[in-house]
């Protein structure tokens, strides 16, 4: 029989992935993957569509078995116990509210599998319209509500059952853009009130941003970099996180010399930089130095650590102006600067673009074929 | 070839439809004529239909139609008739006749006349088959074979016997015969409904007559009362199956044929009937696939037929269709309640 | 992944049960008229027939001479036929029953199956509709006779000694037709439960809820508009079937279309057999409505 829900919120409880393996067919969806989330904290796992986020959150779920590797929350395994019994929260993209009940019967829903009395049904469901600020919806139908409504009521239907764990498949899909800023707070909220460990499942490397603690980048069913949003935007551990996070210019080049915590690089599009770096390189390899828009700066002056370019577009995007540019190896170039109130945006012609003064470039051996984009 | 006669008909009723709605004069070598669908159907295109068109030049379209629907069809033509010539079992031809449905016939007019036994040519019916009904059983499965309609009620034949009611002619005359053998008549069938009622429960099978063929060939009965056609189409397929004539004497009754009253092409009719029962058209349907016994004294009967000649069929046991009708929707309602679950 | 829009299910309930009150307004503007070959068709061969047979009802004898309500006050005064009435409405249920008790199962396969398996379970089910009802049932007395298959397999694992009398029993019927009617129950079925949103089994599920739980709470509520259109197929087809009922029911179960059958075409009393068939439609039409009434209870929305 089920535990009964704790009246006592539980402390937060760690989620471990162990070599977790798991494939269709012949290829892998999931290969491999090590995790640990500790508790209380929110993991999103980020990647394109395919990358195998997906299926290790039903994995976590017990919706599949995988084929290598164990799940462990707390110090308990929990690869033997069917869905029901992990008491595991989850609030799908859709949200998945049964459409023949009642919100309130929605919320109600797993507290009745467990064998609640009524009376605590009626008041936890009340508990939970109040937590999600839904109170007065408990009679109405699931689609006589609006996106965000439904999402609310996906979320009390989730935590009434008082889970240890959260999971959320890309629970801002399906919502407005104006809304997604308040449900990414209210999620982050219901989090820290109920104590959970989560882990969210997302391709929208903003919505990871915004409300992970730390970011799991998947592709083709391995993580390739776990670390907090800052890490992963700043410090990009391969080629495939660095494209995949936020936008960047690729330049390729030759290492030249070491120097203390990196290397000169030349450039094919002119230039000699600076690149801090741990990784080992030596002289005379091909590598490719990775840089952000708003890292590189536009000068009128040739210098040796500038590239000539030819500047072709300019776009006012909010507060920046962002370049089109082309350097005099063929690379396209994006730049960002700020946009000064009233100054007429620059036009055509040839300018220098060199790195800024924070700018933190990334190195990476050149790979023989063209690099990998999203 | 069936293909062809299906077109030839559809052809001949356009024409025949077309001139019936300019003159209502038809030309005298074609009439319409009521016919069983089926196996009746199919001998009669195939074997019939080209010896009349070879013997008399008249073209024939037939209408396939039961019994009832023939005097459905006629009764509601109010004197226009449909077609020319009925195709009917006793039952029906009975009830036809006191409705006045029939133009009388004239034997003169037949020249295959003299070589039908006595009384299968009346003032209104030109009987073209016979058919003679009794007991079929499975040899294989008995030591030794019923005796007669007594038996199908005791062990071993009753176990497996298919049971069948009043729908039918052969089924109708059968009950009749066994009320006889219990002490009952025509008019007194309770003994046989008090016999048919302590049946059922041991019976292997009671089931509507069409199916009865069926069952037996696969076995789930090895008794049933049917004609000698059913008989003969079985062993036709291989099947386990011997005739027997009940010591109280085999059933006889005439499917017949009929002028219908206000016929049109009365001529041809003639021409139709006399043609029916020639000789040689006997003689073609005796054979399998049809097993129709004949009636013409000419024919020489195929030992398929469990008939040894046409002469035999006078000395079998017939009934009085006048006396039945009337009594008939009864009898099926009270076996209907009686028998059902 | 994909995006699935925010209202799960829809509307899954079939066309049939939809009410009135949920007609598109502003929809397409159709021109009636585009309804009319059928709707003709309608008037001449059924409201019409449906009207002659109405008056022969009330023809008091056989010959149709006289006018009265005795063919009727027959019908319903007699326990026998009222029984009859009862057996065919029960055969209707059974039938039901049994094709429900095997649909759903397999139905719950189906979901789970993937593409290609659904695809081979959808041409298996749809199989036995290539062939005709009367080949069907005359498969069934090969099936069901005393030397048939399953007779024969049940001697030869010793299960039985003596052959057991299945064709002529009301369980060798309704063994026919479950297997003749199964795909009629799964079609409608199939189309529900493959539309039915998969995050709403796993949401039941991670919910705490058990498989038999989330069957009851889940899939079947929100498959009971499939099942009942199937249930509704089902029942009036078994109801009305007369082939399987006569030749493998027999003689001795008696039902509404085979006394409708003997009445007119052998007894030849049309206002009896006129009655007969008026209560054969309002019966199987009485049984339709009792299970379009279990729809609107069964509202998914």
């Amino acid at each position: 029989m089920l535990a009964k829900t704790p009246a006592v919120l539980p402390s937060p409880q760690p989620i471990t992935l162990d070599g977790v393996t798991h494939g269709y067919g012949t290829g892998l969806a999931v290969d491999t993957v090590t995790l640990e989330v500790r508790g209380g904290e929110l993991v999103a796992l980020l990647g394109p569509s395919g990358c195998g986020k997906t299926t290790l959150l039903r994995i976590i779920a017990g919706f599949i078995q995988q084929r290598e590797g164990r799940v462990v929350v707390g110090d308990r395994v929990i690869d033997a116990l069917p869905p029901n019994r992990r008491e595991i929260g989850i609030v799908f993209q859709n949200y998945a509210l049964f459409p023949h009940m009642t919100v309130a019967e929605n919320i109600a829903y797993g507290l009745a599998a467990r064998g609640e009395s009524r009376t605590l049904q009626d008041d936890r469901v009340r508990e939970m319209l109040a937590t999600v600020r839904l109170e007065g919806f408990g009679d109405r139908k699931p689609r006589q509500l609006s996106g965000g409504q439904q999402q609310r009521v996906a979320l009390a239907r989730a935590l009434a059952v008082r889970p240890r764990i959260l999971l959320l498949d890309e629970p801002f899909a399906a919502l407005d853009k104006n809304l997604r800023l308040d449900m990414q707070i209210e999620i982050k909220r219901l989090q820290r009130q109920f104590a959970l460990t989560a882990i969210m499942v997302t391709h929208d490397q903003d919505e990871a941003m915004a409300i992970a603690d730390r970011i799991a980048v998947m592709n083709r069913g391995r993580i390739e970099q776990l670390g907090t949003p800052v890490q992963v935007y700043d410090e990009p551990e391969t080629l495939f996180v660095n494209a995949f996070i936020g936008s960047s210019n690729l330049l390729s080049g030759l290492i030249e010399t070491r120097e203390s915590g990196g290397y000169r690089v030349r450039l094919d599009a002119g230039a000699t930089w600076s690149v801090a770096s741990k990784q080992r390189f030596e002289p005379g390899s091909p590598v490719l130095v990775s840089v952000r828009p708003e890292q590189l700066d536009l000068a009128d002056d040739p210098a040796p650590d500038r590239l000539p370019i030819t500047l072709s577009l300019s776009l006012p995007i909010g507060g920046e102006l962002i370049h089109d540019a082309r350097a005099i190896d063929g690379t396209a170039l994006k730049i960002a600067t700020s946009r000064r109130p009233g100054a007429p945006l620059s036009g055509a012609g040839h300018a220098h673009c060199g790195l800024s003064a924070h700018a933190r470039p990334s190195l990476f051996p050149r790979p023989a074929s063209p690099p990998e984009t999203r | 070839m069936i293909r062809l006669d299906r077109r030839a008909f559809a052809v001949g009723s356009l024409a025949l439809g077309a001139a019936g709605l300019t003159t209502r004069a038809q030309a005298a070598g074609s009439l319409t004529a009521a016919i069983y669908p089926g196996t009746w159907e199919e001998a009669y295109r195939n074997v019939v239909a080209p010896a009349l068109k070879k013997a008399a030049g008249v073209d024939v379209a037939f209408d396939s139609l039961f019994a009832v629907d023939q005097v459905a069809k006629v009764r509601a033509a109010r004197g226009v008739p449909p077609f020319d010539c009925f195709v009917l079992d006793p039952g029906p031809a009975a009830s036809a006749l006191q409705a006045g449905l029939f133009d009388p016939i004239d034997a003169k007019k037949l020249t295959n006349a003299a070589k039908v036994p006595a009384g299968l040519i009346t003032p209104h019916a030109v009987t073209c088959n016979a058919q003679v009904v009794g007991i079929a059983y499975n040899p294989k499965k008995f030591s030794a074979p019923p005796k007669g309609w007594a038996d199908l009620f005791k062990s071993p034949y009753v176990e497996r016997l298919g049971l069948t009611g009043f729908q039918t002619t052969f089924g109708t005359v059968s009950i009749i015969e066994m009320a006889k053998v219990f002490g009952g008549s025509e008019s007194n069938m309770d003994p046989v409904f008090a016999e048919l009622k302590k049946a059922v429960t041991k019976a292997a099978a009671v089931a509507a007559p069409a199916a009865m063929p069926g069952l037996f060939q696969q076995g789930q009965i090895d008794v049933m009362y049917t004609n000698t056609n059913t008989v003969a189409i079985l062993k036709g397929r291989g099947v386990d199956i011997e005739f027997v004539r009940p010591e109280t004497g085999a059933i006889t009754f005439q499917t017949t044929l009929h002028i219908v009253k206000g016929a049109e092409n009365v001529d041809a009719a003639y021409r139709y009937m006399d043609t029916a029962i020639s000789a040689d058209v006997q003689s073609a349907l005796q054979k399998q696939p049809y097993n129709m016994i004949p009636i013409n004294k000419d024919v020489t009967l195929v030992d398929t037929l469990d008939v040894k000649s046409v002469d035999e069929l006078a000395g079998m046991v017939t009934h009085d269709w006048t006396k039945i009708n009337p009594q008939r929707a009864a009898w099926i309602e009270r076996f209907n309640k009686e028998i059902t679950k | 992944m994909s995006v699935a829009v925010a209202t799960t299910t829809g509307d899954a309930r079939p066309a049939l049960f939809r009410g009135r009150a949920r007609a598109p307004s502003g929809g397409p503007r159709v021109d009636w008229r585009l309804a009319a070959p059928l709707g003709l068709a309608y008037l001449v061969f059924f409201a019409a027939p449906f009207a002659i047979l109405f008056g022969i009802s009330f023809y008091a004898d056989a010959e149709q001479t006289r006018l009265g309500l005795d063919s009727w006050i027959k019908f319903y005064g007699d326990l026998f036929y009222l029984k009859v009435v009862f057996d065919t409405l029960k055969l209707g249920v059974f039938a039901v029953v049994a094709t429900t008790i095997l649909a759903y199962p397999l139905a719950l396969v189906f979901r789970a199956a993937g593409p290609r398996a659904r695809q081979a379970l959808v041409l298996i089910i749809l199989t036995p509709l290539l062939t005709s009802v009367v080949i069907r049932t005359f498969a069934w007395i090969v099936i069901l006779a005393r030397e048939g298959v399953v007779n024969q397999s049940l001697m030869a694992l010793g299960l039985t000694s003596t052959p057991l009398n299945l064709l002529q029993t009301e369980l060798g019927l309704v063994i026919a037709l479950t297997q003749i009617e199964m795909p009629l129950m799964l079609l409608p079925l199939l189309t529900l439960m493959s539309r039915m949103d998969q995050n709403l089994v796993d949401g039941s599920r991670a919910l705490g809820a058990s498989q038999a739980r989330t069957f009851f709470k889940v899939i079947l509520p929100l498959t009971l508009p499939g099942w009942i259109a199937g249930a509704t197929l089902v029942f009036a087809s078994a109801a009305t079937a007369f082939i399987s009922q006569s030749v493998i029911g027999g003689a001795r179960l008696v039902y509404l279309p085979a006394l409708i059958w003997q009445q007119s075409t052998v007894v030849y009393n049309w206002p009896f057999a006129a009655v007969a068939s008026l209560t054969l439609l309002f019966a199987v039409l009485a049984g339709i409505m009792v299970l379009g009434l279990l729809g609107r209870f069964a509202r998914t929305d």
